[in-house]
C-alpha cells in the first residue's frame, strides 16, 4: 500500500474533506450535542466506533451480495439496513455487557442509526474503492482506514464546536442570536477556516 | 425477473437481519425489575438531583433495591410518592412539604457600590469584592436563582428581588445551594412567616444601607408569646419547631423586614 495513498486519505477524511465541515453531513448531531464537551466526546467515539464497523460490513454486503447478484442499485436501502440492525446490535451486547458503556453512549448510539455521515462514509468507500464493480488493490483495508478517519473528522468538528459553544456561553452575545443562531454562524465561520485546508497537494 | 431478484435480496436480507436481531435480543436480555418502568413513571423525570442520585432513574433503582429512603426525593407530588410506596408495597412516610423562602428584602433598595460589568451572573458578581451591592449579606440580583430552578418557580421581580412561586416549588433545594448569599432556606409550608434579611450587619450599618433590614431591636423576640424567635448576630432567626405562625413578630417589626406570606 502505497504511503502517499494512505496519508492523503487520512488528512483527507480529517481536514480537506471533513464530513461536517465541508461535506455538510451529520449536521443534526453537530449542532445538537455541541452543547458542552463530555456528551461531545462521547458522541465523538460512538460515531467513530459505528462508521468503522459500518464500512467493514457495508464493503462485505457490497462485495459479495450486491455485486454478484448485479443489484449494486439497490446500495442505499441496503447500507441503510445493515447500518440500523447492526447498530441496534451493538446496542443490545453494549447493555448485556457493559452498562457503564451503555449509559455514558445513552441515547447516542440509537441516534447513530440515522446519521447521514455514516452512511455518507460507507457510500463514499464503495464509489472510492470499487472501480467497474471490481475492488481496487487493498479496497478493503482502504475502506476501514477512510471510515475510521471519517469518524475521527466528525469528532474533531465535534469536539471543536463543543469547546468553542462551552466558552460561548461564558459571553454576552445579543438577545436574537443567543443559542443555536450563533452556532449556526460559528459553524459556517469553521467551515470558511476549513475550506483552507483546500490548498493541500500530495 | 430483475425485480424479483431485488425484491427476494432486500426481503431476505431484511428477514435475517430480523431474525438476528430477534435471538440476539433473547439471548443478550437484561432482565430488569417489572416495577422500575412503574416507579420510574411517578417520578417528577426533571433529574434535578436533590436525592443524591445522578438522576431520577438511578432514585428509581436504588428505591427498588432498597438502598433509599421514598422520601428522599423532595420534589414528588403527594399522589404519586402514594403510588410508587404501593407499587413497591413499602410504608409511606408523611412530612410536611417545604418551600424555599428568601431572606432578603434590599432587591432595587439597595445602592451599588460600584459599577459592575461583569458576567450576568451571581455567583461571577460575588466573586469580585463580594459583589456589587452595598450590603455584603444581600441578593445581587442577577437571578441565578431563576437560572437553576428546575421548576420554573423562581421569577426575578421588577424590584431586583426573586420571587418564589409557592405553587411550583418541590423544595429540591437547587437554589438553596446555588445562592452565593446564602438566601434561600427550605421552611414548612405551614409556616407563613420568615425573616427577609440576612444581614448581620450592626444596626446603624444595616440601616445607612438598606431600609428593609434586620436592625436587631429585638422587639420580635418580646413579643413572641411561644420564644420562637431570637436574634443572633444582630439578625433574627426564627425556630420553625417552635413557631405558630400567629404574627406578632410581623407587627411589631420597626423596619417590616419580619414577613407574614398571604397564602
Amino acid at each position: 500500500m502505497d504511503l502517499r495513498i494512505l496519508l492523503s486519505i487520512i488528512i483527507g477524511m480529517v481536514f480537506i474533506n471533513n464530513f461536517v465541515l465541508s461535506k455538510f453531513l451529520g449536521l443534526c448531531p453537530f449542532l445538537g450535542v455541541s452543547r458542552a464537551i463530555k456528551p461531545a466526546v462521547s458522541m465523538g467515539l460512538a460515531v467513530i466506533f459505528v462508521m468503522t464497523l459500518s464500512g467493514f460490513l457495508t464493503w462485505l454486503v457490497y462485495r459479495f451480495v450486491l455485486i454478484p447478484l448485479n443489484l449494486v442499485y439497490l446500495r442505499t436501502i441496503v447500507f441503510i439496513l445493515v447500518i440500523a440492525s447492526f447498530v441496534q446490535l451493538v446496542e443490545m451486547v453494549i447493555l448485556k455487557k457493559s452498562p457503564v458503556l451503555y449509559r455514558a453512549l445513552g441515547i447516542y448510539l440509537p441516534l447513530i442509526t440515522t446519521n447521514c455521515a455514516v452512511l455518507g462514509v460507507t457510500v463514499l468507500n464503495i464509489n472510492s474503492f470499487f472501480v467497474n464493480g471490481n475492488p481496487v488493490a487493498a479496497s478493503f483495508a482502504l475502506s476501514l482506514i477512510q471510515s475510521f478517519f471519517a469518524g475521527i473528522g466528525f469528532s474533531l468538528a465535534l469536539l471543536l464546536m463543543s469547546g468553542i459553544r462551552e466558552r460561548l456561553d461564558l459571553t454576552d452575545v445579543p438577545a436574537a442570536l443567543a443559542g443555536i443562531p450563533i452556532a449556526f454562524i460559528i459553524a459556517s465561520l469553521m467551515s470558511l477556516a476549513f475550506m483552507g485546508f483546500n490548498g493541500f497537494r500530495f | 425477473m430483475e425485480i424479483f431478484i431485488s425484491i427476494l435480496v432486500l426481503g431476505s436480507l431484511g428477514l435475517l437481519f430480523g431474525l438476528g436481531l430477534a435471538v440476539a435480543s433473547k439471548k443478550l436480555c437484561v432482565v430488569t425489575d417489572p416495577n422500575l418502568d412503574k416507579v420510574f413513571a411517578c417520578l417528577p423525570g426533571v433529574n434535578c438531583g436533590a436525592c443524591g442520585m445522578p438522576g431520577c432513574m438511578a432514585f428509581a433503582q436504588s428505591l427498588i433495591k432498597g438502598g433509599v429512603s421514598l422520601a428522599s426525593c423532595r420534589v414528588m407530588e403527594e399522589e404519586a410518592r402514594e403510588r410508587v410506596a404501593s407499587t413497591l408495597g413499602i410504608r409511606l412516610e408523611t412530612q410536611v412539604k417545604q418551600i424555599a423562602v428568601l431572606h432578603c428584602g434590599g432587591g432595587n433598595k439597595v445602592k451599588d457600590r460600584f459599577q459592575y460589568n461583569g458576567l450576568t451572573d451571581c455567583i461571577a458578581a460575588n466573586l469580585v469584592l463580594h459583589g456589587q451591592k452595598e450590603c455584603i449579606y444581600g441578593c445581587l440580583g442577577f437571578g441565578t436563582c431563576e437560572k437553576v430552578c428546575p421548576f420554573g418557580a423562581i421569577r426575578m421581580s421588577v424590584e431586583g428581588l426573586p420571587v418564589v412561586d409557592i405553587a411550583a416549588c418541590r423544595a429540591c433545594g437547587k437554589c438553596v445551594q446555588e445562592c452565593p448569599k446564602g438566601l434561600f432556606r427550605l421552611i414548612p409550608i405551614t409556616s407563613k412567616v420568615s425573616v427577609a434579611c440576612s444581614s448581620r450587619d450592626n444596626a446603624r450599618d444595616t440601616r445607612t444601607f438598606c431600609a428593609a433590614g434586620c436592625i436587631a431591636c429585638r422587639k420580635c423576640e418580646k413579643a413572641c408569646p411561644v420564644d420562637a424567635i431570637h436574634v443572633i448576630d444582630n439578625l433574627a432567626v426564627i425556630d420553625y419547631d417552635r413557631c405558630t405562625s400567629c404574627g406578632e413578630c410581623v407587627k411589631v417589626c420597626p423596619t417590616k423586614c419580619i414577613m407574614m406570606s398571604e397564602a
